[in-house]
């Protein structure tokens, strides 16, 4: 006879987690789908240059979501229909402890599933996502939100084939038009504005900034969102939680804890569309509708990715509605006119990516490239004050041109050179053109991603560098990111290294 | 004596069904109680409310002088339950099972000796799903124990179950007996009832409609004693209907049944009249009323045939 007072929730999470690992099809969907899922990706996007840190965030929101809103919800409801729940009524354990066990250990198996994804990720080439910790938290306040929802799901469902369709229901608008698995930047605006009501959104941006964006700082609102739709969801499934399945969730007049979440749901989403409309939110954020892009029109607009948070170093321009006249900073009409006192009130190097990031990396004073590439760096160095595009009599068009030589090797994430030939086409600016010239055709360029023609990318070859990829609006992206980050260097606002 | 559970006029509805209509009883410590009567009499949801697993509309329930709607939780921590079925995940050991519902308990046995109590041991590492139905009723009764309760609460336990494992299954509850635990037992088997229960209450449509000893409910009954008689000659059967004191005669197999309300003097007259024709008995039996002709009795045969 053992008199040492029991852990119920303990033990019943090391049995949950034991139990689990035995389900060949919750290993299946827990794992194995994730990774499958990673390994489609890379092979669908094999051709193309579309890093697979830009999109992290959407597989990862995708596995806690199969995981939290499908997994968990099925194995609670199954276990309720076999009448396991009902025997465990009979004994003194509190339901909170039991609800508390079940999370708990999906939450485990679900940060499991996604550092695996992330390992793996790395192992086919992603870097180390950029805020570690920062990805820890948004990682547990995605599980929250989606666990609070499987909860709910778990307390309306009558029976695993309910569980299925209900989390479909939520599963794939999610995806679609939810900003999980279509991006926002693709979606229509009716679709945009409808997907601050779903979780997925909030999901997505909160991971993918501290992957490669700025970590939390930039994602607060949606950390917030995140807490309290978990929140909800957590307080309501609860409330409305079934022991027995002959209690029929229709006749149980528990409605109302399902109007809460609806409510909170709601809530958040028309929190988003007022924080949409304020314009310091507006220039953090990097959605469309919030649009924090440096261009002056929204047709030639680079499409939002999830690196926006950088490109809201510039501030909007003058007659952007979302900006209030008072606080416009003065543009110029021409790259002549543009001065110093403009650029500065209008950029702000601090939200610029580091020089050490995945996303336009600049390699620091003292380091050199390795002596495998050596030849191909001095291949650049020689032929660069050659290259036709790189002489064109268009002094703007002739820096976009060379700017271009920087930006297609950090998209095709050339590792060895990319942070080399940023500074290779520093030096060649700074010979060819006057420093207060320079200083505004590389502000103009960064103010105008979208101008210029890009032929000059599809030239590369000359220098002994790759095919540019098909996403021109990535590689106009970089432009943008280096122009300033040069542009940084000359004013004196960005010390090297 | 003191009472471990005390029910008084308890009372629960489904809608327009009356499950359990105004039911008052006391099982007393150290007794085994049965609720013996006809499926859907009342039998599960009142062990249901007991337990806790229904909310009662009316009435109060007592363990061990604590009202479960105050203090359930700690009445739970002196009982066990078993239901009709008891189901566990499909992949879990019974020693898993019984290591996790004994961390419930302030007060438990480890899961090796309520295997060995159980004659368990050789399947404890075996998953749930592979256990026979007898098995798994033993494991419900495992459960039950593991937390050394005061008082047992048994719902239809054998119901389907083999004759060997039910024959099993009743030492194991008398030996609970002569370990001192109280247990309260529902049971549509009359035999059952009859060899296991101290006391029974007769349950019909949600009624307890007769309650004490099942020997004094015996005697008390109406039912008259029933009479079979085989011979080795032929017996005239109108000639035996004339008789005095026969009655409901009728041919059984090889012989006749009668029914009489005055054993002694009939079989008196059925001897004279047999040993006037030089009949020879071959069988002779006469059988007082049981458990089961008292529930016919009260009940109706429609239900208890």
């Amino acid at each position: 006879m053992d008199s040492t007072p029991g852990r119920g929730w303990w033990e019943q999470l090391l049995v949950n987690l034991r139990l689990y690992f035995r389900n060949r099809m919750g290993m299946f969907y827990g794992y194995l789908f994730p990774v499958i899922f990673l390994i489609s990706f890379r092979v669908l996007y094999r051709y193309e240059t579309v890093p697979m840190v830009r999109h992290l965030g959407q597989l990862l929101t995708v596995t806690i979501l199969g995981g939290a809103c499908l997994g968990m919800p099925t194995t609670m409801v199954s276990e309720r229909e076999r009448g396991v729940w009902r025997r465990f009524r009979l004994t003194p354990i509190s339901t909170s402890s039991l609800v508390a066990s079940a999370i708990l250990a999906r939450y485990l198996i679900l940060i499991t599933a996604g550092l695996l994804q992330i390992v793996l990720a790395m192992g086919i080439g992603m870097p180390l996502p950029r805020h570690s910790l920062s990805l820890c938290l948004a990682f547990t306040l995605v599980a929250f939100a989606f666990l609070g929802l499987g909860l709910v799901i778990a307390a309306i469902a009558d029976n695993v084939p309910s569980v299925q369709a209900l989390g479909q229901c939520i599963f794939l608008p999610m995806l679609i038009i939810g900003g999980v698995a279509v991006p926002l930047a693709s979606l229509p605006g009716w679709a945009v504005t409808l997907s601050s009501f779903f979780p997925g959104r909030y999901a997505v941006q909160s991971l993918q900034a501290c992957i490669d964006g700025v970590g939390t700082g930039s994602s607060r609102f949606d950390l917030f969102a995140l807490f309290l739709i978990g929140a909800s969801g957590l307080i309501a499934g609860a409330k409305m939680f079934r022991w027995d399945t002959q209690q029929r969730f229709a006749t149980l007049g528990r409605s109302k804890w399902l109007v809460v979440v609806i409510a909170t749901w709601a809530a958040v989403g028309v929190a988003a569309q007022i924080e949409a409309r304020r314009p310091d939110l507006a220039a953090q954020t990097a959605v469309p509708g919030r649009s924090a892009l440096p261009v002056v029109t929204p047709a030639t607009s680079v499409p939002p990715s999830a690196s926006d948070d950088a490109l809201s170093a510039i501030a909007p321009p003058e007659n952007t509605p979302a900006s209030p006249p008072e606080e416009s900073p003065p543009r110029s009409t021409a790259w002549q006119q543009v001065t110093v006192e403009e650029i500065v009130s209008n950029v702000d190097f601090r939200k610029l990516p580091p020089d050490s990031g995945v996303v336009s990396p600049i390699a620091p004073p003292g380091v050199n490239p390795s002596a495998d590439v050596l030849d191909q760096i001095n291949t650049i160095i020689e032929t660069l004050p050659n290259w036709p595009p790189g002489n064109v009599a268009d002094p703007v068009q002739r820096v976009r041109n060379l700017m271009y030589v920087a930006a297609v090797p950090d998209v095709l994430e050339s590792e060895d050179i990319e942070s080399f030939v940023p500074l290779i086409v520093f030096d060649r600016l700074k010979q060819d053109i006057p420093k207060q010239d320079l200083i505004r055709i590389l502000y103009w360029v960064a103010i105008h991603p979208s101008e210029g023609d890009d032929t000059a990318a599809n030239q590369l070859q000359a220098l002994g560098l790759g095919n540019p990829p098909p996403d021109s609006d990535v590689v106009r992206e970089r432009v943008t990111f280096y122009s300033l980050k040069l542009l940084g260097r000359l004013i004196g606002k960005i010390s090297p290294g | 004596m003191s009472a471990k559970v005390v029910v008084r006029d308890l009372r629960k509805h489904y809608g327009d069904v009356q499950a359990v209509c105004g039911v008052s009883f006391e099982v007393q410590q150290g007794e085994i109680f049965g609720l013996l009567g006809p499926n859907g009499g009342g039998k599960t949801t009142l062990v249901e409310c007991i337990v806790g697993l229904r909310e009662p509309d009316e009435g109060s329930i007592e363990l061990f002088g604590m009202e479960t709607r105050r203090e359930g939780g700690d009445a739970k921590q002196r009982i066990g339950a078993v239901l009709q079925t008891t189901s566990l995940q499909e992949k879990i050991t019974p020693r898993e099972a019984l290591r996790a519902f004994g961390s419930f308990y302030r007060e438990r046995f480890t899961p090796e000796e309520v295997l060995d109590r159980f004659s368990l041991a050789d399947k404890g590492d075996a998953p749930f799903d592979t256990l026979s139905g007898g098995q798994r009723q033993r494991l419900a009764l495992a459960l039950a124990f593991v937390n050394n309760p005061e008082l047992i609460l048994l719902d239809e336990p054998t119901a389907g179950l083999d004759p060997q494992f039910r024959r099993e299954f009743h030492d194991e509850i008398l030996q609970m007996k002569k370990d001192g635990r109280t247990v309260l037992l529902t049971t549509h088997y009359v035999s059952e009832a009859e060899q296991l229960c101290d006391r029974i209450a007769i349950l019909d449509h949600g009624r307890i409609v007769a309650m004490g000893e099942p020997s004094l409910l015996i005697a008390r009954s109406m039912a008259a004693p029933s009479v079979f008689l085989s011979t080795v000659q032929p017996v005239d059967f109108e000639l035996l209907r004339q008789l005095p004191g026969i009655q409901s005669l009728e041919r059984e197999r090889s012989g006749f049944r009668f029914s009489t309300d005055h054993t002694a003097r009939t079989i008196g007259e059925l001897m004279n009249y047999l040993d006037a024709q030089h009949i020879e008995i071959s069988e002779l039996h006469i059988q007082k009323a049981t458990l089961e002709d008292v529930l016919i009795e009260l009940i109706g045969d429609s239900q208890y045939g």
